[in-house]
């Protein structure tokens, strides 16, 4: 965690960081901004913020399902080599469509057949393959770690602006509250 | 987070790290109590798969890899399903310690925070 506001990270991969405000008042007198202003500015950032987010989560959800999806291939492969290993065939039951199965018997592969998207379907040796599952795995895994910190960071700037707004806003229900009861006080 | 009745209320770096803190620790409790509950349903069907495995008295059992439905051996496939009833007890274990800390850990901040702040602040679920 920052030490000080100042060494907290201005921003993280084109995400803006949210501004800490040590004191409201000098906040506003430095932005030259009047207390709606400042908080329309603030509500905007945190619509922006907002917007990301659901971003940054759209792509977390289809990396959590890109890596169970890597793990069954992996599964599979090894079971494949395995039975080649033992020498026997592996007979499974696969659907052909839905509902409806049919039985498969596969003998002495060398070789195994990866989708690769965009309509390629490339051949490798069950060992190339196991590399090639294992390497998308880790990538996949990575990028998720990259991802869950950036929402860290996202969410820790929401936070940031919402404290913000509030204290902008109770600033000025005060203020308002000080001038009234001057004013009540000097009326005759 | 609410505000306050429009009191002065003097906010440090200090205290805004710990909202931010209590804030991630929430949504990672959220999340735990997910996980938390996909493991016991995982626990729960591999404890029906294997019951269900004594009672069958095929020899060869289709068991599931990937999305097909592999022909295996009865032997072979109630020592997967123990293998994977250990790592998903093991999962879970690992899972209600976190969710343990992280509780915790919670309590203190909503002291710290209470203490500084008493009623401009509201840490609780609504």
């Amino acid at each position: 965690m920052a030490a000080s506001p100042s060494s907290a990270a201005t921003e993280r991969r084109g995400i803006p960081g949210a501004q800490f405000v040590e004191d409201v008042q000098t906040y506003l007198t430095q932005s030259g901004l009047d207390v709606s202003s400042a908080l329309a500015f603030l509500q905007e950032r945190l619509q922006q913020y907002k917007f990301v987010e659901m971003k940054l989560l759209a792509q977390q959800r289809d990396l959590q399902a890109k890596i169970p999806d890597i793990e069954k291939c992996l599964e599979i492969v090894a079971t494949l080599e395995a039975k080649k290993n033992a020498g026997e065939a592996l007979i499974a039951d696969f659907e052909v469509s839905e509902g409806i199965y049919s039985r498969a018997r596969v003998e002495d592969n060398d070789s195994v057949c990866l989708w690769l998207g965009a309509n390629v379907m490339l051949e490798y040796s069950c060992e190339e393959a196991t590399d090639l599952l294992q390497k998308n795995l880790q990538n996949a895994k990575a990028s998720l770690e990259v991802l869950l910190t950036d929402l860290q960071f996202l969410r820790d700037q929401v936070t940031i602006t919402q404290v913000t707004i509030a204290r902008v806003y109770n600033w000025d229900v005060h203020q308002r509250r000080i001038r009234s009861t001057a004013s009540a006080s000097t009326d005759p | 987070m609410q505000q306050g009745a429009g009191s002065e209320m003097v906010v440090t770096w200090e205290d805004q790290l710990n909202i931010n803190r209590f804030s991630n620790l929430n949504n990672r409790f959220h999340d735990l109590e997910d996980e938390i509950k996909a493991a016991k349903e995982r626990n729960e069907n591999l404890e029906d798969a294997s019951n269900e495995l004594i009672l069958t008295d095929e020899e060869v059992v289709r068991f599931q890899i990937g999305d097909v439905f592999a022909h295996v051996p009865r032997e072979e496939v109630e020592d997967r399903i123990e293998l994977m009833k250990e790592e998903t007890a093991k999962n879970l274990e690992k899972l209600e310690e976190e969710k343990e800390s992280v509780l915790a850990q919670m309590a203190e901040l909503k002291k710290v925070l209470y203490a500084k702040f008493k009623d401009s602040i509201n840490l609780e679920e609504d």
